[in-house]
């Protein structure tokens, strides 16, 4: 009985998971075949796979000499040893990957450095002062703590358009600093937050033993506070990850230079070039585009479920 | 703090001034660049300029212009409510449904390996994402296009008359089914993220409830409707206005996959705001249209803190 509600169970999560990653299935199988490929028949396996797999078996066995046929770009047969068919047809399949990772490089690149400087400087200016804001009293603490978190109050669109006017008169457009200073600066505003409602939550008798051992205010930041705000700090770090991962408009506006662009507008100026109509470069773009992140997924996937999973996530 | 004077600061100004200096950074950034901006955008709106030229002080005549004369306004409006409510709705069913699927399987490893599974998409740039559905979905040759030819010529053999290929069309690019296609993108709309909050929800449902349910013969769709969903009201209410506020905001989907087109089929208001300034160097302009979302986005926010009740608040805790 129970292991029959649970094969119904599956078979219909089944149903949604493969409708929800189909998309990126097709995208994966086309960005190993070849546009001819593509344009002919939309579905099926890529060609090259079976050349290789053919042309690889008579290599093992030793039959390199063998003469096999190939289909070359323009559909017509060729005859040539099955060694250099292997070749060919590995080449065939990773044509895609050779042009959209030379395109993507500098994009990647550029991404990887803002993603860096980003995370890094959210963590650093969120985390100080939500510690100044949490364990010291001074003269209007109260007021800046509002001052900080009223911010959330005003969506991207009300200041899109005036804060391009800002960097524009700071003489940031067209520079790596119009993408790390305004999202250090909007993405510290819900990191102060979840970091002064954990500061709040750490017992006083830890900085005072700590006080009472000399520790000065910097020490107590960087040997008690930042240590024990590991989850905090991961959650942070990766919130501000796929913000400055995912953000187009903003990069496409202020960066002329199409060589300072990050992945996502890079991706679009890439799809909008001459290699729109290029659909086996441009799904091995997209693939390679999402390697990184599949990375730090496959690292961080546990803490990540864990964060969400808490149950701070309502209203 | 013991207070001792040292010069002619005091130990505690000094102690204060400290606090300030550290703050000054995250402060100051801040300040630059989100308060500034507010600003600029409310004062904005009243003026008329461009990037590097004059500006003329026109009052509300911005307002007036987007609310009363321009024809794009009430159209695009129209497509904002209607592609935000579609996300609304499909953000609080979709993932609560499979996230309660997931949630009633009995082994903790299947359950986790769901949760992953669901998670994967987001490791797509969401700009690929979109550049995918259009270039490969709704495309000519695209995914639907494909299917139908294919389904076409099945049926054909069969001796069965139905026109399946007739239906074929560049999904974005004809009027009749443009905001429909780009309000499908996505389908079946199960996000990761979503699935998790939901899924934390339903694993804060107190063991004495669940019991309780079951021993008052409460199972099913019944236990779903009754038990379930007002005990993930939090959730829900989070989640709902997370998408309104998103909903108005969104244009870069549509900036990549229609540009607005064709004609105004798909034009929004964030998306018409970004052509006037960028485009038509119409800043002014532009600053009125995002002041006029802010206030619908307020709005918005308002009404449902007021009147969606959270699981606390329907059990008269908060």
């Amino acid at each position: 009985m129970k292991s029959v509600r649970n094969l119904i169970l599956h078979f219909f999560i089944g149903i949604f998971a493969v409708l929800t990653l189909i998309p990126f299935a097709f995208a994966l199988n086309n960005s190993f075949r070849t546009n001819h490929e593509i344009y002919h028949a939309f579905f099926g396996v890529p060609a090259s796979f079976h050349g290789i797999i053919e042309s690889g078996r008579l290599v093992l066995q030793g039959k390199e000499d063998t003469t096999v046929a190939f289909l070359d770009d323009e559909g017509e047969e060729v005859q040539m040893p099955a060694g250099e068919a292997l070749r060919e047809h590995w080449d065939t399949a990773t044509r895609g990957y050779t042009l959209g990772w030379e395109i993507l490089r500098t994009y990647l690149l550029n991404t990887l450095f803002v993603v860096v400087c980003v995370a890094f400087g959210t963590v650093l200016s969120a985390s100080i002062a939500a510690y100044i804001l949490s364990r010291y009293k001074f003269p209007g603490h109260r007021a800046l703590f509002y001052y900080m978190i009223a911010a959330m109050m005003f969506p991207g669109v009300l200041t899109f358009v005036p804060s391009f006017m800002v960097v524009r008169h700071l003489g940031l457009l067209n520079t790596y600093w119009v993408m790390i200073l305004p999202y250090i600066a909007g993405g510290q505003v819900i990191a102060t937050y979840i970091f002064k409602s954990f500061f709040d939550g750490l017992p006083e008798d830890l900085f005072e033993s700590a006080r009472i051992d000399g520790a000065g205010h910097l020490q107590l930041y960087g040997n008690i506070v930042l240590p024990l705000s590991k989850p905090v700090v991961s959650v942070v770090i990766i919130m501000s990850i796929f913000g400055a991962w995912n953000n187009f408009i903003w990069p496409f506006v202020t960066l002329m230079d199409g060589d300072l662009h990050p992945i996502a507008s890079g991706l679009y100026v890439m799809a909008t070039s001459q290699y729109a109509q290029n659909f086996s470069t441009l799904f091995s773009a997209y693939m390679v585009s999402s390697i990184p992140l599949l990375l730090l997924f496959i690292y961080a996937t546990k803490p990540f479920i864990e964060g969400v999973t808490s149950g701070a996530f309502k209203a | 703090m013991e207070i001792e004077n040292q010069g002619f600061l005091s130990h505690r100004v000094r102690y204060w001034l400290g606090c300030y200096a550290l703050l000054i950074i995250p402060i100051g950034m801040l300040s630059v660049f989100v308060y500034i901006p507010v600003l600029w955008a409310f004062i904005g709106s009243l003026y008329a300029f461009e990037v590097g030229g004059d500006s003329e002080f026109l009052g509300l005549t911005n307002f007036i212009e987007f609310l009363f004369r321009d024809p794009t306004t009430w159209p695009s409006v129209g497509n904002m409510f209607f592609l935000t409510g579609f996300m609304v709705v499909t953000r609080l069913t979709m993932p609560l449904i499979v996230a309660k699927l997931i949630f009633s399987l009995t082994r903790e490893p299947s359950r986790y390996f769901y949760r992953v599974v669901f998670l994967v998409p987001i490791v797509v740039p969401g700009v690929a994402m979109q550049l995918i559905w259009a270039g490969m979905i709704y495309n000519d040759a695209g995914m639907i296009n494909e299917f139908l030819r294919a389904a076409h010529d099945w049926v054909q053999l069969r001796g069965i008359d139905i026109d399946l290929e007739g239906l074929t069309r560049g999904w974005l690019a004809d009027p009749r089914t443009a905001l429909f296609a780009v309000a499908f993108v996505g389908f079946p709309w199960v996000g990761g993220i979503d699935v998790l909050i939901y899924y934390a929800g339903l694993s804060g449902i107190p063991t004495s409830v669940n019991e309780a349910a079951l021993i008052e013969g409460c199972t099913g769709l019944r236990k779903f409707f009754l038990i379930d969903i007002p005990m993930v009201m939090s959730q829900l209410k989070l989640i709902m206005v997370i998408s309104l506020i998103m909903g108005i905001q969104m244009f870069e989907g549509l900036f990549i996959m229609t540009r607005g087109g064709p004609g105004f089929r798909t034009m929004v208001p964030a998306l018409w705001m970004y052509f006037n300034a960028f485009s038509f160097q119409r800043m002014g302009y532009g600053c009125a249209i995002g002041v006029f979302l802010f206030a619908l986005i307020f709005g918005c926010t308002v009404l449902t803190f007021r009147y969606v009740r959270s699981t606390e608040e329907l059990e008269g805790r908060a």
